[in-house]
């Protein structure tokens, strides 16, 4: 039975139509595993090899994934919400309304997009401590440290930003009390307040600024610098495990030599 | 310590292993994501939908109904209204003409209305959420806080938020405005409706410039205190204050009144002691005081009318030379009196002033003793007539009428419950609030000074309708929706008897033109209507045309030439231009013609059920009385009127038979045959056989 399927999925990765799309070609060598890698477009910013350690859970707690999972749910979500969405004053309340009583499973769809908001801001700053406390942000690594920091305010930008979409009492007072915050600026607050807002008050037109900053820019941003941050993992030596880094660097941490699991094959596939 | 090494043990055999781990967040997420719709499944409005199926199941118009019925959810929107009601989605058999036996909710059928339901929706008249797509949220005040379902009692605020002006079918409302005007509210609150004008008030509180003339500082203490302890039908409310407040404002008010020549007068005293009681009371009957004014009688009920004050105490109240002078010309003190100028002798002045100084409340003053006033005490007086704002009703020397004194009302049935004070225990919606406010105006905190009313629970109800229906969705309500309450016009009658029918102040009773009052008929075309010569004797000796009425036209006193110049403007000027008063001849009619039209009077029509001709054997009460109809009314006018009472004057309870020409003309015949028994005596061959064949139907 077994053997049935793995010959049909030789015969097809040996097809032409299989080729065509994947250049790495049939075979388990290492080459082969790794060209399968690299020569794709979305896994080819991850790294091309990693050690069975670094995918335990006590590495990393996951947080980082589970950061990136919350975001993809809340592209999938906010996707369809806007589906049922109007950025304009008279819509945009009952449209929650509506979300909430007539479109089918509206409210679990608004409910786990703010539920995921919630959880991806908690998940990007437990991420920041972990990195943090365990030293994970040191030479190599940062400059993903400064990319990680600027993709957490995109991320508390993306949670501002959806907050006043409601167009409710709490987002309107709660916009209205952020945004005078960005007016205590010295010189230039006035500005930066009525370029946040289109105008002075928050009205339609910081609604549909929030809008496109919430839908467009700000996560293209976050799509950008998530792809950035990913990169820069492989570059700088893969994801952080203790035991795994040159002893200059974790001298201070353990008294223990680094470890001697490396083997030549691995430092070889290290790009 | 023990399970918590259980939890991590437990915690490492599900999560310990990363492909498990990914496994058991999987099945999660799945069980997570059946969630949702098996909720959808198991929402409300399903649930009752599945229970109108059950319902109609066993009726015997099932087929019908469940072709009508069909699942899902449903709703009707109205843009230009801002409506959204999803309330059909549970109340299914709303438009179900066949379930009127359907008492269970949400099932039973909408009462007939004028409008319908796809037109004005729910929520516009019921409030509520109509987005809302379940029991809690579309009614209860915690989720649907700004707008919770409005209890049926207040259902005709509804109404009012487009009909500005009274309709047959909201009585409460009605009644609500009419306490609004009467009771002095907008005096101090000002209502603005949509249209920009404003609610008038229609009492008359007097003014208090020459107090001093008229009453006594002993009665103006006593009077504060209690209105209703003067009177049981006063419109002034309770200010509940203290006896040294009541003390220094009845002092403030004694020591700045001015005295005004002619406020008093003396009459030879033998006019006044020596008067009849019996004939100070006919005299007070004849003239039809009792059509404005109510005296308690024995039995202690109130008799007669509204229009002016209560007069059961009247002479523990006024002085008796005020009295006089007040009777001989109420104009002298309070030039904007509703009270007409009667022409009184100085006897008939002597017996009606002695009638109603007999009319005392011995109790009232009994234990009312004031010293002297002092100057602080007068000084405090005028401040506390400004802290409590008398101003804004009554015209008081020295201090000017307050703006706004109390909150502006106009959107007050849309006030947000976060701007209202609710006490302890009390449900927090806007009706509560507002009947509370009404009936006990001062326990919502200290420092507050609206006054103590005496409403009846149907007032309290009728006056917090009135409130709810100033919305502000009746401002955003599209113009075409808004029906104008018909205002009052600006129109007084010119020229010299313009100026006799100011002094008599017809128009307190009358509307002409779009002014006056609604007590006695529309006189606007009274010159189209009525001859000459009736009008002439009427104004002479006002009798009675409708029996079962109770207020009756005083008689004035006119001189013959008061009544001429009256008799002339009347004919002259209140002439319908429409109407030809020579189009139908007076008198002339075929005898044939006139028994037709007796026959019509009698069988085909049945006038005789609410109209008398023959006065020994009708019995209709609800009409005028016809019996000299002929000598009273122009021919064409009854043709006409018969034809359309309703164009002639609109609201009229005279319906609408659609008569033909024929008919209405042979009726007119027979009518303007009906000249009082005096004519019938002069044995005018016609009348003869009209009486004998009435007769002939009797026997």
């Amino acid at each position: 039975m077994q053997s049935r399927i793995s010959t049909n999925l030789e015969r097809l990765r040996a097809s032409r139509l299989w080729n065509s799309i994947f250049r790495s070609g049939s075979g388990t060598s290492t080459l082969h595993r790794s060209m399968a890698i690299q020569q794709n477009v979305f896994l080819h910013i991850l790294p091309t090899k990693v050690r069975r350690r670094m995918l335990n859970f006590d590495a990393t707690w996951y947080l980082g994934t589970l950061t990136l999972g919350t975001f993809l749910v809340l592209v999938i979500t906010g996707i369809l919400l806007m589906f049922y969405y109007h950025p304009s004053v008279p819509q945009a309340y009952f449209d929650m309304k509506d979300l909430r009583y007539v479109v089918s499973s509206g409210l679990f769809l608004r409910n786990l997009h703010r539920w995921s908001a919630h959880a991806m801001v908690l998940l990007a700053f437990a991420h920041l401590f972990r990195v943090f406390y365990r030293g994970a942000y040191r030479p190599p690594r940062e400059f993903n440290w400064v990319v990680g920091i600027i993709l957490l305010l995109v991320t508390l930008l993306l949670s501002y930003t959806g907050y006043l979409l409601p167009w409710d009492q709490l987002a309107f007072w709660a916009i209205t009390v952020g945004s005078n915050i960005s007016s205590a600026v010295p010189f230039v607050g006035q500005k930066i307040h009525f370029l946040l807002l289109g105008g002075n008050l928050v009205n339609a037109n910081a609604l549909l600024r929030f809008y496109v900053l919430h839908c467009v820019i700000l996560p293209l941003a976050a799509v950008m610098l998530i792809a950035v941050h990913f990169w820069r993992i492989r570059k700088d030596g893969g994801l952080y495990v203790q035991q795994s880094e040159p002893v200059a660097q974790c001298a201070e941490e353990t008294a223990g030599p680094a470890t001697t699991e490396e083997t030549a094959e691995e430092v070889m596939a290290k790009p | 310590m023990r399970t918590l090494k259980n939890c991590w043990n437990s915690w490492r055999r599900l999560f310990g292993d990363p492909i498990r781990a990914f496994g058991i967040t999987s099945v999660l997420l799945l069980i997570a994501l059946a969630i949702a719709p098996a909720k959808d499944h198991f929402s409300e409005w399903r649930h009752y939908q599945h229970g109108y199926l059950k319902l109609i199941q066993s009726r015997r118009d099932a087929p019908v109904l469940e072709r009508h019925f069909q699942a899902g959810i449903h709703q009707i929107w109205l843009p230009k209204l801002g409506v959204v009601d999803r309330c059909e989605t549970c109340h299914v058999g709303l438009t179900e003409t066949s379930l009127g036996d359907v008492r269970m909710e949400p099932y039973s059928r909408h009462p007939a209305i004028p409008h319908s339901m796809q037109q004005f929706g729910c929520v516009v008249c019921h409030r509520g959420q109509g987005a809302a797509t379940t029991v809690a949220a579309a009614h209860d005040s915690t989720l649907a806080p700004n707008e919770p379902i409005l209890p049926a009692r207040y259902d005709e605020a509804a109404c009012g938020q487009c009909h500005h002006a009274d309709l047959e079918g909201t009585p409460t409302l009605n009644q609500g405005r009419e306490l609004l005007a009467r009771y002095g509210c907008v005096r101090c609150h000002t209502i603005k409706l949509p249209d920009g004008s404003a609610m008038q008030p229609t009492d008359a509180p007097p003014p208090l410039t020459h107090i001093a003339d008229k009453t006594t500082r002993e009665w103006i203490y006593a009077w504060l205190k209690d209105p209703a302890s003067y009177a049981a039908s006063a419109t002034m409310p309770n200010f509940l204050l203290s006896d040294q407040e009541a003390r220094d404002i009845s002092a403030f008010l004694m020591a700045n009144s001015v005295p005004k020549p002619g406020d008093t007068a003396s009459l030879k005293a033998t006019s006044a002691t020596n008067a009849d009681p019996a004939a100070g009371a006919s005299l007070y009957g004849e003239s039809f005081c009792a059509s404005c004014h109510a005296m308690q009688n024995a039995a202690g009920n109130l008799v007669g009318g509204d229009l002016g004050p209560e007069l059961t105490a009247v002479g523990t109240k006024v002085k008796p030379e005020w009295l006089t002078a007040w009777l001989r010309d109420p104009r002298n003190y309070d030039a904007g009196t509703a009270m007409p100028h009667y022409r009184f002798t100085d006897a008939q002045l002597g017996l009606l002033s002695g009638f109603l100084e007999s009319k005392t409340n011995s109790d009232l003053l009994a234990n009312v003793h004031l010293d002297p006033a002092t100057p602080e005490q007068i000084a405090h007086g005028k401040q506390l007539v400004e802290v409590y704002g008398c101003a804004a009703c009554h015209a008081i020397r020295g201090v000017p009428k307050p703006d706004n004194y109390g909150p502006d009302l106009s959107r007050v049935g849309s006030k947000p419950l976060a701007q209202l004070v609710f006490t302890a225990g009390m449900p927090r919606t806007l009706p509560t609030y507002l009947s509370n406010k009404i009936e006990h105006p001062r326990i919502f905190g200290p420092g507050l000074h609206m006054p103590q009313f005496t409403f009846t629970p149907a007032q309290v109800d009728a006056l917090t309708t009135a409130l709810l229906s100033l919305t502000d969705r009746s401002y955003t309500l599209p113009a075409k929706m808004q029906i104008a309450a018909v205002g009052q016009s600006s129109y007084t009658p010119a020229g010299k008897a313009g100026e006799l029918m100011t002094d008599l102040n017809c128009m307190a009773c009358h509307r002409i033109n779009g002014h006056g009052g609604d007590m006695a008929p529309d006189l606007s075309w009274e010159g189209s209507a009525v001859q000459r010569q009736w009008l002439d004797a009427f104004l002479k000796n006002p009798n009675t045309l409708r029996p079962a009425l109770i207020r009756r036209m005083p008689r004035f006193n006119l001189t013959d030439q008061e009544r001429t110049e009256l008799t002339n403007y009347i004919m002259t000027v209140y002439q319908n231009p429409k109407i030809d008063r020579d189009a139908m001849p007076q008198s002339g009619y075929s005898a044939e013609m006139v028994e037709h039209g007796r026959q019509l009077f009698y069988g085909k029509y049945a006038c005789q059920s609410c109209h008398i001709v023959d006065p020994v054997q009708d019995r209709g009460y609800i009409g005028p009385t016809l019996t000299d109809v002929g000598s009273r009314l122009n021919a064409e006018w009854i043709y006409l009127w018969l034809k359309n009472p309703q164009q002639l004057r609109p609201g009229t309870i005279e319906p609408n038979r659609g008569m033909s020409d024929d008919d209405a003309r042979a009726l007119t015949a027979f009518l303007t045959m009906q000249k009082g028994a005096g004519s019938r005596k002069s044995g005018a061959g016609v009348a003869s056989l009209r009486t004998s064949g009435t007769k002939g139907v009797g026997q």
